[in-house]
């Protein structure tokens, strides 16, 4: 008989579906990604593809801002690195223009782009290990603009601002993604591409946080002092959430243009980096389902607005037509979203799902 | 089927433990909570380390015939101390957590305790301070904290050092507690257990092998309550004092009898936790547990939201007829009721029982004081298989049940099939006899004489008559009938308990012997009163307080009436008083099972009562 309190040991008792109800939602969930790509058009697999990977993007931002507490508004920069070391590693070797070195299989461009990111992640960390709050944001700012600035300059890697180039090209054991093939299209093998990488990636950050990794990432967060003093190293756990963090935006990075095929660098900017704050503070701080409800959020929000305007006539489509644009609606949302967010339900929408799931669990009672 | 082969000539706990660890080494027998885990112990841990109590009781010079106590919570040490002991012919005799030190002093001293198993530093400290105890030699205790290397008196062992001894006797003399298990008689006395004593000192009860052999051979293997007999399948929790029989019954010996899963609960504040994790199947309670649960779902039903409120109290509504259709059955649903059954399962009795932690139950019953029967009919409601069972230590607690299938509420039941019992024509009293009727109170032969007949017939206390021939209806112990200044004779037991049905009333005291009229000493309990004032904006600070408001004082006058209306006009509470505090063990109004002490209750606020009766008829 099925007894899903009476915990044997901590093994059961830390498991990730811990709960019979747990586990049949998650296949659901499971069956339900995996059958999209036969339902959906092959440009909402596009945006949804685009969300799984801004979704690692936003899991690597909450470990470090969610999980460590520690501010950072230096994601476009991690994001960047990751993007050209992908694209200049998978990049043809013959160009006079760009550097490039051919090597397309994707598990090595990708590893790599986490492991340089990750690595300025680890160059930056002791600044970070010294900083708080406020003093952390800013020096983090710095570095996107140490970012952009490179990127914009450096033109053998980047191509240049206006002119970019093209982005890493997946190929797994000479199985090509990014082309149309007999059974699948380009758009379909790409969401399914993306869709398994996340669930790879969601589920080794969801293994790090549960571990006592995560136990000490939360105790420097809630009170750097007082975990000080009960033995977390506080320096150590810093710079750990920095490296894994930066690991994520790069694998995030790479895999980022992977869609449009081109990568511009003057996207590495301070507005992308609002973007993935926004995801984690929308989807959940702390959660890594929650990042992964935000990146969602937030990628399919220009989607929805796109809409806009053929439901509310005085939102015009383009700047030329008058009157308020769909990119201004977008800009305005964003604030209004992270403002309403932060004050009605700070916990993000993972916060509204777990209210909604403590009122059913808790049936018939109310706590 | 769950009989075990018994390979001595006298089958005891300890021989049936020791034959489940031959036979199923592996199954899980007794599982604990510590440090949020439930750690699981195997028949063959559970005799291995049963055993080795034995060996070390052996080691510190128990003889056949001597005492051990145990003074503790439920807990793993308890079932191997118990074991242990009857495996080398000594007697267990259980004290209460709650014992206060004179009473503690009172039962060891009159039981003559060689060894005393203490929990913690809180029970060590009582036996500590109690100074005339000749034939105490040895003190075990089992939690360290605060007695190792703090405690100087040559009495004390600690538990490890205690298994240890067993060890080191072990090795030297394999073989003396098997020696010590053959030569077992069914007349040795296996354990002896207190009476409450709600009159006077408690009296200890003497049963023999043979007595709890037939105990387990009537309740668990033949399945005297269970239809089907209890299983290794099945799981308990064990919750109330193992001092007491029915505790010792249901987690004791239906264990060691039917390779039950003992869990236990990790205090008597979590039990609703515990229960919840554990599920267990088979579950029994006191009147008072009843209460407290069926109370807590209705306040809790009530405090929710909106929503909730009405599909829950729609549904609670519909389990009030369910349960009536089904106490009109003898515990059998009508095709109606089975239909809005399924229904309701679906909207709030699945999750309602899961969240309270009766969903796998199979068997609840419910004994060891009266019940009302609208408690019953509630649980019955909500689809647990609900019986009222009776029994007292003195027969073991073997006299009848309502079996499955054949429920009669208000009634206790039917007589066990190898149960002889009889209504005295004169008194009224209900006789039983069978193995089961004890040996007789531990150094008290008077006593003894007085409840055992010539003819071996045990004589109850409580008064009662047939229903239908078959059921047996209780009206009162005989003793507590009020014979009022009318002369009617009024059993106090029922009104107190439609009292208690309600759940904002935790104790009622009906008094009105040699009176005019029947008054009443009543106790709100906090918990839902508290809730009713909060919700009501009644500011409190104190029980005192709260139960002095007017307000609360005219919600007990609602209860009383509505209880007032359904008996007859002699049978109705004139009038009551709120106790001002809870009644307590420790200040001796309450016995260590939470019974009320009548008189002390009485004495104790003697003001009271009379201020009741002051002023003329009413």
């Amino acid at each position: 008989m099925s007894r899903p309190l009476l915990y044997l040991s901590y093994k059961q008792d830390m498991a990730l579906l811990n709960t019979p109800a747990k586990r049949w939602w998650t296949l659901v969930l499971g069956l339900v990604a995996v059958a999209l790509p036969f339902l959906l058009t092959d440009d909402l697999l596009v945006v949804l593809a685009t969300a799984c990977v801004a979704s690692i993007g936003a899991i690597g931002l909450n470990i470090v801002t969610g999980y460590g507490g520690q501010v950072s508004l230096g994601h476009a920069f991690f994001l960047g690195l990751g993007a050209y070391t992908a694209a200049a590693l998978s990049g043809d070797p013959d160009s006079t223009r760009l550097i490039g070195f051919g090597i397309t299989s994707l598990p090595v461009w990708l590893l790599a782009a986490g492991l340089v990111a990750g690595l300025a992640g680890l160059i930056v960390a002791p600044l970070a290990a010294r900083l708080r709050g406020l003093y952390l944001a800013v020096v983090t700012l710095g570095l996107v603009f140490i970012g952009e600035h490179i990127f914009k300059h450096w033109r053998e890697l980047t191509g240049g601002v206006g002119v970019g180039r093209p982005a890493a090209v997946p190929e797994l054991f000479g199985f090509q993604f990014a082309v149309d093939g007999e059974l699948f299209t380009k758009a379909q093998k790409l969401y399914l591409l993306m869709l398994v990488l996340l669930v790879i990636f969601g589920v080794l950050a969801r293994n790090l946080v549960r571990s006592r990794t995560g136990r000490a990432l939360a105790a420097v967060r809630d009170r750097d002092l007082a975990a000080e003093v009960i033995g977390v190293d506080v320096t150590r756990y810093k710079m750990i959430a920095f490296a894994v963090s930066s690991f994520y935006a790069g694998v995030a990075g790479a895999l980022l243009y992977v869609m449009i095929g081109f990568v511009e660098p003057g996207s590495f900017n301070l507005g992308m980096s609002v973007q993935y704050i926004a995801m984690v503070l929308i989807g959940g701080v702390a959660t890594i389902s929650g990042s992964v409800l935000g990146a969602l959020f937030i990628t399919l929000l220009p989607r929805v607005t796109r809409e806009l305007p053929a439901v509310l006539p005085f939102i015009s489509g383009s700047s030329a037509a008058g009157g308020i644009t769909v990119f201004q609606v977008e800009t305005i949302l964003y604030g209004l979203l992270i403002i309403g967010f932060l004050i009605f339900e700070p916990r993000g929408l993972f916060g509204i799902w777990i209210r909604v799931r403590t009122y059913w669990k808790s049936w018939p009672f109310s706590h | 089927m769950s009989t075990v082969e018994t390979s001595v000539r006298t089958a005891t706990i300890a021989s049936r433990v020791r034959d489940r660890a031959r036979t199923t080494p592996h199954v899980i027998a007794l599982r604990e909570k510590d440090l949020g885990i439930w750690q699981q112990v195997s028949w063959e841990q559970y005799w291995d380390t049963a055993e080795l109590a034995a060996h070390a009781l052996i080691a510190l010079g128990v003889e056949p015939g001597d005492r051990v106590a145990i003074h503790s919570e439920n807990r793993r040490e308890w079932l191997y101390t118990d074991v242990g002991t009857v495996a080398v012919r000594a007697a267990t005799v259980g004290l209460y957590p709650t014992n206060p030190v004179a009473e503690v002093g009172y039962l060891l001293r009159h039981s003559g305790a060689k060894v005393l198993i203490a929990e913690d530093q809180e029970q060590v400290d009582k036996a500590l301070a109690i100074e005339d105890l000749p034939d105490l030699k040895h003190i075990v205790y089992v939690d360290p904290r605060g007695i190792r290397h703090r405690y100087a008196d040559p009495r004390l062992i600690a538990w490890t050092d205690f298994l240890a001894i067993g060890t080191g006797h072990r090795a030297a003399d394999s073989d003396a507690v098997t020696r010590r298990m053959e030569e077992s008689r069914p007349d040795d006395v296996v354990t002896l257990i207190y009476t409450s004593g709600t009159t006077g000192p408690p009296k200890g009860v003497m049963l023999t092998a043979t007595n709890v052999d037939f105990a387990i051979q009537e309740l668990v293997e033949r399945g005297g309550f269970t239809a089907p007999p209890p299983s290794p399948r099945d799981s308990v929790l064990s919750y109330l004092p193992l001092c007491h029989v029915a505790e010792r019954i249901f987690s004791g010996w239906f264990g060691a009898g039917a390779g039950v899963t003992v869990h236990f609960a990790e205090s008597i504040e979590t039990v609703a936790t515990n229960l919840h994790e554990v599920q267990p199947t088979i579950l029994f309670g006191v009147p008072r547990i009843w209460e407290k649960i069926a109370a807590g779902v209705q306040i809790r039903v009530e405090s929710a939201d909106p929503l909730k409120r009405m599909v829950n109290g729609y549904w609670l509504r519909r389990a009030d007829w369910i349960g009536g259709v089904l106490a009109a059955n003898g515990g059998r649903h009508t095709a109606a009721s089975r239909a809005v059954y399924a229904i309701g399962w679906l909207f709030c009795y699945r999750a309602l029982k899961d969240r309270i932690g009766l969903r796998k139950v199979r068997y609840a019953a419910s004994g060891a004081a009266p019940i009302a029967p609208e408690v019953l009919r509630f649980f019955m409601g909500l689809g647990l298989p609900m019986h009222e069972v009776y029994g007292m230590t003195e027969n073991t607690a073997v006299a009848t049940a309502n079996r499955p299938g054949r429920v009669k509420v208000g009634t206790v039941g039917e007589p066990h099939p190898g149960v002889e019992l009889r209504i005295d024509e004169s008194t009224g009293e209900i006789l039983t006899r069978h193995p089961g009727t004890f040996a007789g109170y531990w150094q008290d032969p008077d006593a003894t004489a007085k409840v055992i007949d010539a003819d071996g017939w045990l004589h109850t206390g409580d008064v009662g008559e047939w229903a239908d021939g078959t059921h047996v209806r209780i009206t009162d112990r005989m003793k507590d009938i009020i014979i009022t200044a009318g002369g009617k004779n009024v059993a106090p037991s029922e009104i107190e308990n439609a009292l208690k049905a309600s759940p904002y009333i935790k104790e009622a005291i009906v008094i009105g012997d040699r009176r005019r009229f029947l008054t009443a000493l009543i106790g709100i309990e906090p918990d839902t009163v508290g809730h009713w004032a909060q919700t009501h904006r009644l500011p409190y600070s104190t029980y005192g307080d709260l139960s002095a408001k007017p307000e609360v004082i005219a919600l007990v006058q609602t209860v009383v009436d509505d209880v007032n209306a359904r008996f007859a006009t002699v049978e109705q509470v004139r009038s009551f008083r709120l106790l001002p505090k809870l009644l307590d063990h420790e200040d001796g109004e309450l016995t260590a099972t939470q019974k009320v002490k009548r008189s002390a209750v009485c004495t104790a606020f003697a003001g009271l009562v009379e201020s009741m009766y002051a002023g003329g008829a009413r």
